[in-house]
């Protein structure tokens, strides 16, 4: 079992990485957050970001779609350098983003706000679909968006996102503050998009809930990546995770 | 009964243009996050775009309703592009500021052009005549406005809440730079949305044009009653503003017919009301949308230690002790006025964040009141001064109640109704004189000694007068209750935790700066022995921001610095004419644009330490 695991990690590591990140600097105005982050995601992974409470993994999020953040370095995704970019053009790249608030937004309702997103590129999942994938939602859809319970508003986060045909989603912290089994669910949704071929990037505290979906993990500590290990080759890194959750 | 009916008809009418007005107001707020100041002058040019048009290349009516809103929301887009984005970074006083001189700018031109004359646009031939419905007339092109303003009110909601367009819209007033991250172009949704609000103004002056004369300044002061309907409203939802509109307007045409004289400033009342009442507004959210990051650049310069100003207070003073040896001694009284309302001015904006936009009512109405008081009632200039000055802050408490009770723009908003009920009020009332203003205003003998009909005693009377003003202000900033109001300023929820009430700390310094320019305004009655409209008009108002904005927001020394530019600049370049209020509005946007410091505050950073 870990074996063959090891090995798809080994063979995706041959081809060029979908997302390339190296010395990936970023600053809220005067204060600097990420000091050199560099990790690489390949195509149909699934990649966490680990760490403490403002080590600076949401604002890897952010300063990958290029959100409220002064970045310089360079993310190259797919062949192209995205950091000059706004975040528009980031996103019409093939790069959809989760925000850990989940910003749904009040003025709209469930199905405006699945609609919101405009669709980027081929292999989206139509309204049907993501009907069938979260039936909560086709039963809310004219609630108004904050109406939500918070496990609700966080499958509609990440509907919402589904439906542009983005190859990268960027996840942030969707289990935080959620109920076990709305964690399970949303851990079956992640392995489902794996399984149709998505690529993912997803920042977590919730090492249990990262280790049941994702094939590879990066740990990070004051704005940079301290270490990288394959999911199941934790071993005795146990001491490094620090104050992370080993509890669902 | 007739006469009733086309009064409330002439209401409706007017509310018609209340709500495409206060519409399209709400629609760039909610997006831009700015007061739209320049939304009169564009539906004035709406209204005279359609003359023009219609004189010199035979464009019909029904064309000019396309035509018009094209051109004028093409423009406004224009100018969102190249001017007004560029202070969605900064504080929202800003875009306030940058509208406030484009409306300057587009006003002044077309005085220059067109002169202030009505000139009639005649009504559509198929809307011509009347039809009569038994208990009254009813003019066809009347109702045609009503009908029609009511459908494009109606159309524009529907996009809004309904459209996929409008969803858009609805998510990027909410939260900006995620709908960007999903790939939505907003800042071309900015400058559309823009142009939306803009043309919806210009298609209403269009359809003014017949009703209306139409003239370069028909828009100036009907945005000020727009901006209390706004008020009224509260910006939260586009059918509130539909609504308010009409509703004020209807109330305005009842109040014409059963008492004419209140019908200036039965809007002023009601807003008045329902700030009383509901602070929000009729239909407002207690909370509006999301808030822009601020440039630290931007923030007003604090001050420093009261001991660092010494020297310089002390070179000020000596400067101004010997000036008239050089400079005309009754321009400079009338600088040291100005001055000294540009300190209360400065007071409020640079100290507190509070952007007053109609504080010549401070000015004018203590200048009426010193006026009246000196000649009618024979008082000597000091009681004279102190009564200009008490009417003055006891205006600011009324006003100033109200007022705290909403923030920012609102605070704005509120402040320049306010103003422009005072304004009704002295064109009314008989012994303020009306358009005449009053005159000979007696300047006696200050303490039954020293004679003020004598130039240089008037002059070190009234240098003295600035002088104490001025340390008033100084020593208020740098009290300790000054220091709450700083704290206030910088993160107001923060400083209610620490269980102050921000309301009674605003609504003193209000009072303050109100008795502060009420003291300027009646110092300035005594020096020119008149009191006129103008300094209760809201250029006046415009005329002081524009002064503490070149010499500094939150400067010490600004106000002064900046009096001396402005009313320099105004007294030798009165033989332009018009033109002074096109160079004014010039001025108005570089400083928003290039020089948000200020002379003073540029000149502070050069040397290294606060002025």
């Amino acid at each position: 079992m870990n074996d063959s695991k090891t090995m798809n990690v080994a063979t995706a590591r041959l081809a060029a990485p979908m997302l390339q990140v190296r010395n990936l600097h970023a600053a809220y105005g005067e204060s600097k957050v990420l000091h050199g982050m560099a990790f690489e995601v390949h195509k149909g992974e699934v990649v966490t970001l680990l760490g403490r409470n403002g080590v600076g993994k949401t604002t890897t999020l952010k300063a990958l779609i290029g959100m409220g953040v002064h970045r310089t370095g360079s993310v190259i995704f797919e062949g192209r350098e995205l950091i000059t970019l706004p975040s528009n053009d980031i996103a019409k790249a093939g790069i959809a983003y989760c925000p850990e608030e989940r910003g749904i937004f009040s003025s709209l309702d469930v199905e405006e706000n699945l609609l919101l997103p405009p669709v980027i590129g081929r292999g989206g999942m139509t309204l049907d679909q993501l009907y069938e994938l979260f039936p909560n939602l086709y039963e809310r859809r004219h609630s108004q968006g904050t109406k939500l319970s918070g496990g609700e508003q966080q499958m509609l986060a990440m509907a919402r996102i589904l439906r542009t045909g983005a190859t990268l989603l960027l996840l942030d912290e969707v289990t935080e503050g959620l109920a076990p089994v709305i964690v399970k669910k949303i851990g079956a949704v992640v392995r489902q998009l794996k399984a149709a071929g998505l690529t993912i990037l997803l920042v977590e505290q919730n090492v249990r809930f990262a280790e049941s979906v994702a094939d590879r993990h990066y740990m990070v500590e004051h704005g940079v990546v301290v270490d990288t290990y394959a999911n199941g080759e934790r071993g005795d890194r146990h001491e490094t995770l620090g104050s992370a959750k080993l509890s669902s | 009964m007739q006469a009733f009916l086309s009064q409330v008809l002439l209401g409706l009418i007017n509310g018609a243009f209340y709500a495409m007005l206060s519409l399209g107001l709400a629609v760039i707020f909610g997006l831009l996050n700015i007061i739209n100041f320049a939304h009169g002058a564009q539906y004035m040019m709406g209204a005279l775009a359609a003359w023009l048009l219609a004189t010199y290349f035979g464009v019909n009516y029904w064309a000019a309703l396309i035509v018009v809103p094209v051109i004028v929301g093409g423009l406004g887009m224009l100018l969102e592009k190249t001017v007004i984005r560029r202070t969605y970074r900064l504080e929202h006083l800003f875009g306030l500021l940058l509208t406030l001189g484009i409306a300057s700018i587009i006003e002044g031109l077309f005085v220059n052009y067109y002169g202030a004359v009505g000139r009639p646009y005649p009504v559509p031939s198929m809307l011509q005549g009347a039809v009569n419905l038994g208990f009254m007339v009813l003019p066809l092109y009347r109702a045609w406005v009503i009908v029609a303003s009511l459908a494009v009110c109606l159309i524009t909601w529907a996009v809004i809440e309904r459209t996929k367009l409008g969803s858009y819209l609805r998510a990027a007033t909410e939260n900006p730079p995620l709908v960007l991250a999903f790939g939505i172009n907003v800042p071309r949704m900015i400058m559309l949305t823009y142009g939306l609000g803009v043309g919806l103004a210009a298609l209403a002056g269009v359809m003014a044009a017949p009703i209306y004369q139409v003239n370069p300044l028909m828009g100036s002061n009907l945005i000020i009653v727009v901006f209390a309907v706004v008020v009224i409203g509260g910006m939260g939802s586009i059918m509130g503003s539909v609504v308010t509109g009409f509703g004020v307007g209807l109330i305005e045409g009842i109040t014409k017919a059963l008492w004419p004289e209140a019908s200036g400033v039965v809007v002023f009342v009601l807003m008045a009301i329902v700030l009383l009442i509901k602070p929000a507004g009729l239909f407002g959210k207690p909370f509006s949308g999301a808030t822009l990051a601020l440039d630290p650049e931007a923030r007003p310069p604090l001050a420093g230690e009261p001991r660092q100003y010494l020297v310089p207070i002390l070179a000020m003073a000596a400067l101004l002790i010997v000036a008239p040896a050089f400079i005309y001694p009754v321009f400079l009284m009338k600088v040291l006025c100005f001055a000294l309302f540009a300190v209360s001015f400065n007071l409020l904006i640079g100290f507190v964040g509070l952007g007053s936009f109609g504080h010549a009512m401070f000015l004018g109405l203590a200048g009426y009141v010193t006026g009246h008081v000196a000649r009618n009632w024979g008082w000597p200039p000091e009681f004279a001064i102190l009564g200009g000055t008490a009417a003055a802050a006891a205006l600011g408490l009324v006003t100033g109640v109200l007022a705290v009770r909403r923030q920012k723009i609102y605070f704005a908003m509120v402040t320049l109704a306010f103003a422009e009920m005072v304004y009704f009020f002295c064109v009314q009332a008989p012994f303020t004189g009306g358009e005449d203003g009053m005159q000979q205003i007696p300047q006696g003998k200050l303490f039954e000694l020293i004679d003020l009909a004598q130039t240089m005693p008037l002059y070190y009377v009234v240098l003295c007068i600035f002088l104490l003003g001025f340390l008033i202000a100084f020593r208020t900033i740098n009290s300790p209750f000054g220091q709450v109001l700083k704290a206030i300023r910088e993160n107001e929820p923060r400083a209610i935790s620490l269980g102050y009430n921000p309301d009674r700390y605003k609504l003193l310094i209000f009072v303050i700066s109100a008795a502060l320019a009420g003291l300027a305004g009646s110092m300035k009655a005594i020096v020119f022995q008149i009191a006129s409209l103008q300094d209760v008009y809201h250029s006046t108002s415009g005329d002081v921001i524009l002064m503490a904005l070149v010499g500094g927001l939150g400067t010490i020394f600004g106000p002064l610095v900046g009096a001396f530019a402005i009313v320099g600049m105004q007294q030798y370049l009165a033989p332009l004419g018009q033109w002074v209020v096109v160079v004014q509005g010039v001025i108005f946007v570089v400083c928003v644009l290039t020089f948000r410091q200020g002379i003073i505050g540029l000149l502070a950073r050069w040397i290294g330490r606060p002025l």
